[in-house]
């Protein structure tokens, strides 16, 4: 299998299971506000598969395929997501904020604020002495929050191992970016602030995953963080049933699919002599394990409240007949 | 003549020094054997960061100004010189980007003290702490732990006008998943910052910028002073008195004063706002039924709200009068030495709400 069709099949699983969550969002399976990536895949196979395991991954609002890509499983972020106690946080995280320890992934839904968790881990990173890298995934409207700025500086002057990876899909829920950052790319603003910056055709998976392994391996090598603008395009809404049509022209949406990572990878393989039954299979294939998935996720528990509140905090431990009920868990 | 008081708590493993307390015209002494070095509040600090970046090379020092200048009111000053920048180290002005970094450094297995320089700028820090720092242990089940102290300082008493010297400890009580801790002595600041930093919370640690020059005696060898847990600063029949951070000292003044009227006040530190240690204050106002519960910060939708429903709820058969709150008026704080002690409460004004208190009919 060359690296291409395994990157294919990647971004495939990924399409198919966004598909069957927005599915599930429909169906009112998953409750909180869903937050669909098709049209996206690229970044998240081309980017946070680039990981290794023991490297750190913070994702935002939209976190189940960087999840997937990161190596959480199927069955842990899509129990997250429809509340069950399976998810990777217990179910009581949700479609927007989960965490597993296990792979190093971390994602909520504050736009902006993960980029100064991870100078956190970019400062334990280099204090520990090995090669570890944090990747941290934010949009183009997190650019324009102060907590963007105030983590690329810090990055940059202790040179820290992090890689800031805009993910830039022209929207930033109903705000087009040409509108709301006056900048010709958003790279440029970290170009001020003394970070190397790669600007990279965020729908080719193959572009995308050199521009990861290069600026991954400068940061494993200490050469300080790397910004990253990869260029993509929100197929769908912010979220499900959004208002579409007050922020952007309905017709530029086919143009885009033309452009969509998916169908240029398809078409490349097929140039190369990759037979269309062979991808047909893979997708039936696919589709063959996401069913039996939803079928197995259906099936799972919800946490019961005293799962939901056990853990607030940690307990101290010298004195818990002072504290009462209410605040058992700090 | 001095009177031993002596309270044994027999189910904490480490003797707790504080408890050993004697007291000599209404002030603590520690019967500690042997002389105890007498240390200003920020020198107590500056001790437990040493001790602690000593006995852990994962515990370190970030925010404006710790490195060079040893912080505002010199409480590190020094420890850039014996421990280097990889745990003292001087952040740009960017407390976002601080707090942040110290809960992502915290996930990875460091134990951050985040020094954010005035509580008015934690304004900036505050998504980190609130929607991250509190929230992250809970989403993983209870396996992450989050050894983050954010440490600052709050409270009048500099003439720094209303964006220096706010009181904002209330915000931190009501989120769940923090620690709120209020030191009043040097003693207490070491003892409770050693655990602090020890604990695996995430721990908003409160200082008051009045407090930072005062002296008190801290013993040399170890000790560390258990989270939650109040002090009885002085022992007294007839009146608690519930007071936080620089109002303790204001308390144990007004506490002189109302023993010439023959009212005798037991003060009672929480020290730890939250968990609040209900049992000392609960037993103590069984005890007096009187309670006066005296805060810097104003007293609507505060702590001291709180301090005064756990013992309306737990107290009220032993209540004489009904609690009362002195807590600092509701306003931005003015400028200069004289207006700015007008807005807070003083011994005198609290000797005032204590005599009133005592006065007052049982049914108003």
């Amino acid at each position: 299998m060359t690296e291409l069709t395994k990157f294919y099949a990647e971004m495939l699983l990924l399409r198919q299971f966004d598909q069957l969550c927005l599915d599930l969002k429909k169906k009112d399976l998953i409750y909180s506000g869903y937050h669909p990536y098709e049209g996206q895949e690229a970044v998240a196979v081309g980017f946070c598969a680039a990981l290794r395991r023991d490297d750190a991954l913070l994702s935002t609002h939209r976190p189940h395929c960087h999840a997937v890509a990161k190596g959480c499983t199927l069955e842990s972020v899509l129990t997250e997501m429809m509340g069950r106690v399976t998810g990777c946080s217990g179910g009581l995280g949700g479609a927007m904020q989960f965490l597993d320890i296990d792979h190093n992934f971390y994602c909520g839904s504050v736009v902006g604020s993960n980029l100064p968790i991870a100078t956190g881990i970019g400062t334990a990173f280099k204090q520990q002495g090995g090669d570890r890298v944090c990747m941290c995934v934010f949009g183009d409207g997190a650019s324009n929050t102060g907590s963007f700025h105030e983590a690329l500086n810090l990055a940059a002057i202790w040179k820290l191992p992090v890689v800031f990876l805009c993910e830039n899909n022209q929207f930033a829920e109903a705000m087009p970016v040409k509108e709301f950052v006056a900048c010709e790319r958003i790279s440029m603003r970290a170009r001020s602030y003394g970070l190397e910056e790669i600007t990279v055709d965020g729908n080719d998976v193959e572009a995308s995953r050199k521009a990861a392994n290069e600026a991954i391996e400068r940061c494993r090598r200490g050469e300080g963080p790397v910004f990253i603008e990869a260029l993509t395009y929100r197929i769908r809404g912010h979220y499900v049933g959004d208002p579409e049509s007050t922020y952007r022209n309905m017709d530029e949406i086919g143009g885009m699919r033309e452009k969509e990572p998916l169908k240029r990878a398809k078409e490349k393989l097929l140039q190369g002599g990759v037979p269309e039954t062979e991808l047909k299979a893979m997708l039936q294939e696919i589709n063959q394990k996401l069913a039996a998935l939803e079928e197995w996720a259906l099936k799972q528990e919800f946490p019961t409240l005293q799962q939901a509140i056990d853990h607030v905090g940690i307990a101290l431990d010298n004195a818990p007949e002072v504290r009462g009920p209410q605040s058992l868990a700090l | 003549m001095w009177a031993l008081h002596l309270i044994m708590h027999p189910k904490f493993g480490v003797p707790n020094l504080s408890r050993f307390r004697a007291y000599k015209n209404g002030q603590p002494i520690y019967s500690h054997q042997g002389n105890m070095p007498t240390v200003t509040f920020g020198e107590a600090i500056r001790q437990a960061y040493a001790e602690e970046m000593r006995r852990d090379k994962n515990v370190f020092l970030v925010g404006e100004d710790v490195g060079r200048w040893g912080s505002l009111y010199r409480s590190s000053r020094g420890l850039l010189e014996e421990f280097g920048t990889k745990q003292v180290k001087d952040a740009p002005i960017s407390e976002a980007a601080i707090a942040g970094c110290g809960l992502g450094a915290a996930m990875m297995g460091m134990r951050p003290i985040v020094e954010i320089m005035y509580i008015d700028f934690i304004t900036i820090s505050m998504d980190q702490i609130v929607n991250h720092a509190a929230k992250w242990h809970q989403l993983s089940n209870g396996r992450m732990k989050l050894p983050i102290v954010y440490k600052t300082q709050g409270g009048a008493g500099r003439r720094n006008s209303s964006q220096h010297s706010q009181s904002l400890e209330n915000w931190f009580v009501n989120i769940p998943g923090l620690i709120t801790v209020m030191p009043s002595t040097p003693y207490d600041v070491k003892g409770l910052l050693k655990s602090a930093i020890r604990n695996d919370n995430p721990v908003m640690f409160i200082e008051h910028k009045a407090l930072y020059f005062e002296k008190g005696e801290v013993p040399e060898a170890e000790y560390l002073i258990p989270l939650g847990q109040a002090d009885v600063k002085r022992s007294g029949n007839d009146l608690t008195i519930i007071a936080t951070s620089w109002m303790v000292t204001f308390a144990l003044k007004a506490a002189e004063q109302l023993a010439q009227d023959n009212i005798s006040c037991e003060v009672i530190d929480p020290r730890t706002l939250w968990p609040l240690d209900k049992e000392t204050i609960i037993r103590s106002v069984r005890k007096t039924g009187h309670c006066l519960v005296v805060t810097e910060a104003p007293s609507e939708g505060g702590w001291s709200g709180e301090a005064s429903s756990v013992v309306h709820e737990h107290c009220f058969a032993s209540l004489k009068k009904p609690v009362r709150r002195h807590c600092g008026m509701r306003t931005g704080m003015p400028y200069g030495p004289t207006l700015e002690r007008q807005c807070i409460p003083s011994a005198d004004s609290i000797a005032e709400a204590a005599r009133g208190l005592m006065k007052q009919a049982p049914s108003a």
